[in-house]
């Protein structure tokens, strides 16, 4: 077992199991009644209805971010039971994963909170397949450096080559989101496409904060002349929060402390370079509200590296981001043509030597 | 009664017993535990050979019921290949009015010019699953597809299941009577 939590799928365990051996006892006896089937043609039948049913397709290696990952359940691993948190019998879909983090749905957020039935590409050595999210777990400590993000359903961890270990293999695998599918979202009509926190804070925050979120249709964020970001229109709703929550506090006025102690939901009177971005991650539903941290701290927060869409650059002094092309930040430390001097969006690429880059899974 | 035509009626009893059980395990919980599939013909359906609403229709009156307006729609705006979803968009832009005409409009427009979509070789399809009026909103209406895109060309879609979305489209009656689609909004 891996740390994952328990959750309150027992009574409909006890329920499904007590359905079952009541069908089964029926089939029994009905067969027996018949005397034509032996013991192998119930265990066949049997077989049929239980887990493996589903068959789990392989593909080529796959890409994304490399992580800590662990298994869980099977035989090994009774106490982890067979029912989801979302409700689902992992038995009956092994192709499962768990995001850890936490105890309940809105803690266990290692992968940006996603929404249950959030598909990632899952990538073990030389084999790939998508899993679906229908568990949360608690989790662990890093993985040979990497932290603990997910929880492969024994069955799912077989299929990609993993040696069951009674669930308590822990490894590295890389883990990606795949293309949000439909012609909705394929054809970029979608109102909520590509929403890697699950929508939980990002929709309430983008479409709450600051008022209506001005929305341009590059690719790329654009500063306006009053100072506000324009999100691209293809913008991941994530993305979208973050740059409304960020045009809430524009121009607030920098103070070494600022906005520390307060939950990130309000509007402090003032912000320093930490909880400027803590502030903005919020919006894009990728912290909790209860969040204070330092620019160390963002050190060792999310997945090593820039992202497709958000990049932390972290110190033990100082941390500031990219957001769809455009840079926050808490000076021009660009330059004079890097935009106002103080708390805000800023054009130009700034220098980050002794900074070390990071970025939340998925973006 | 003897007792050969106990074990005879037992037998009989059982027999139905194991029926029933198959029918409740296979009908009554397959669907809610198995991934959703498609069915064989709506995956094999060949978007270029489906009817597609025309403006001469809408013009000339649209279609007979909401409901019908709506998943005659439907059904071409899931339906599409990399190679015809620009035409297909422009005809169900020609058969619809107000925001869905604009909206089929830009679609096209951008689709014209988006190698992504040639370059992977993607393609969408899908079946119309529900259409339901929405509460309270008697123009509005509820559709519910279940659709699987695909990718010659790329393995970016590999492995992912046919997912279920929903759109909320408005309708209008027309001068001539018949109804078409005003409002198309996917919000899945």
């Amino acid at each position: 077992m891996s740390g994952r939590s328990q959750h309150s799928g027992q009574t409909l365990v006890a329920v499904v199991g007590l359905a079952a051996m009541l069908g089964l006892g029926v089939l029994v006896t009905g067969f027996s009644m018949l005397g034509g089937l032996t013991g192998q043609a119930l265990a066949d039948c049997d077989s049929g209805l239980s887990a493996g049913s589903v068959a789990i397709a392989l593909q080529s290696p796959g890409g994304g971010a490399t992580v800590g990952a662990s298994e869980y359940g099977g035989s090994g691993d009774p106490s982890s039971g067979t029912v989801g948190s979302s409700g689902v019998n992992l038995d009956s879909s092994p192709d499962s994963y768990a995001e850890l983090g936490g105890t309940t749905f809105a803690t266990a957020d290692a992968l940006g909170g996603l929404a249950y039935g959030t598909p990632l590409r899952i990538t073990w050595g030389k084999h790939s397949a998508i899993a679906y999210k229908r568990d949360i777990g608690l989790g662990g400590g890093p993985i040979d450096g990497y932290p603990r993000v997910v929880d492969l359903w024994w069955e799912f961890a077989r299929a990609l080559g993993i040696p069951y270990q009674d669930g308590e293999w822990s490894g590295v695998v890389k883990v990606e989101r795949p293309p949000s599918t439909g012609a909705g979202n394929t054809l970029g009509q979608t109102r909520l496409a590509e929403d890697p926190s699950g929508g939980r804070n990002a929709v309430a925050c983008a479409a709450s904060v600051g008022g209506p979120l001005p929305v341009t249709n590059g690719p790329r964020a654009v500063i306006e002349p009053n100072d506000l970001a324009a999100a691209p229109v293809d913008a991941p709703v994530a993305v979208k929060g973050i740059i409304a929550a960020g045009n809430e506090i524009v121009g607030k006025p920098y103070v070494y402390g600022g906005g520390h102690g307060l939950p990130l939901s309000e509007v402090a009177p003032s912000y320093d370079c930490s909880s400027s971005v803590a502030h903005l991650l919020w919006g894009g539903g990728l912290l909790p509200v209860d969040t204070d941290m330092t620019a160390e701290e963002f050190e060792s927060w999310g997945l090593s590296g820039p992202g497709k869409w958000v990049t932390l650059y972290a110190s033990s002094n100082h941390v500031f981001m990219y957001i769809a092309g455009i840079r926050w930040d808490t000076h021009n430390a660009a330059g004079a043509a890097d935009g106002s001097s103080g708390i805000g969006w800023h054009p130009l690429v700034r220098e980050d030597s002794g900074f070390v880059a990071r970025h939340p899974v998925g973006l | 009664m003897t007792s050969r035509l106990l074990v005879v009626r037992a037998a009989i009893v059982g027999v139905l017993l194991v029926f029933a059980v198959i029918a409740l395990l296979v009908g009554g919980s397959g669907r809610a535990l198995a991934p959703p599939r498609l069915r064989r013909a709506d995956t094999t359906r060949a978007a270029p050979a489906r009817a597609v609403p025309t403006r001469r229709s809408a013009r000339l009156g649209g279609f007979g019921t909401p409901r019908l307006a709506v998943t005659e729609f439907a059904d071409v705006y899931i339906n599409w290949s990399y190679s015809n979803v620009a035409a297909r968009l422009t005809a169900l832009a020609e058969a619809s009015v107000g925001q869905a005409r604009s909206a089929m409009q830009l679609a096209a427009a951008q689709v014209s010019a988006d190698s992504t979509l040639r370059g992977g070789g993607i393609a969408n399809n899908g079946t119309v699953e529900a259409v339901a009026p929405v509460v309270g909103h008697p123009d509005e209406w509820a559709v519910v597809t279940l659709e699987q895109t695909t990718a010659s060309d790329s393995s970016a879609y590999d492995g992912l299941a046919p997912a279920w979305h929903v759109t909320v489209a408005s309708v209008r009656r027309e001068p001539g009577g018949g109804w078409v689609v005003s409002g198309w909004q996917p919000e899945s």
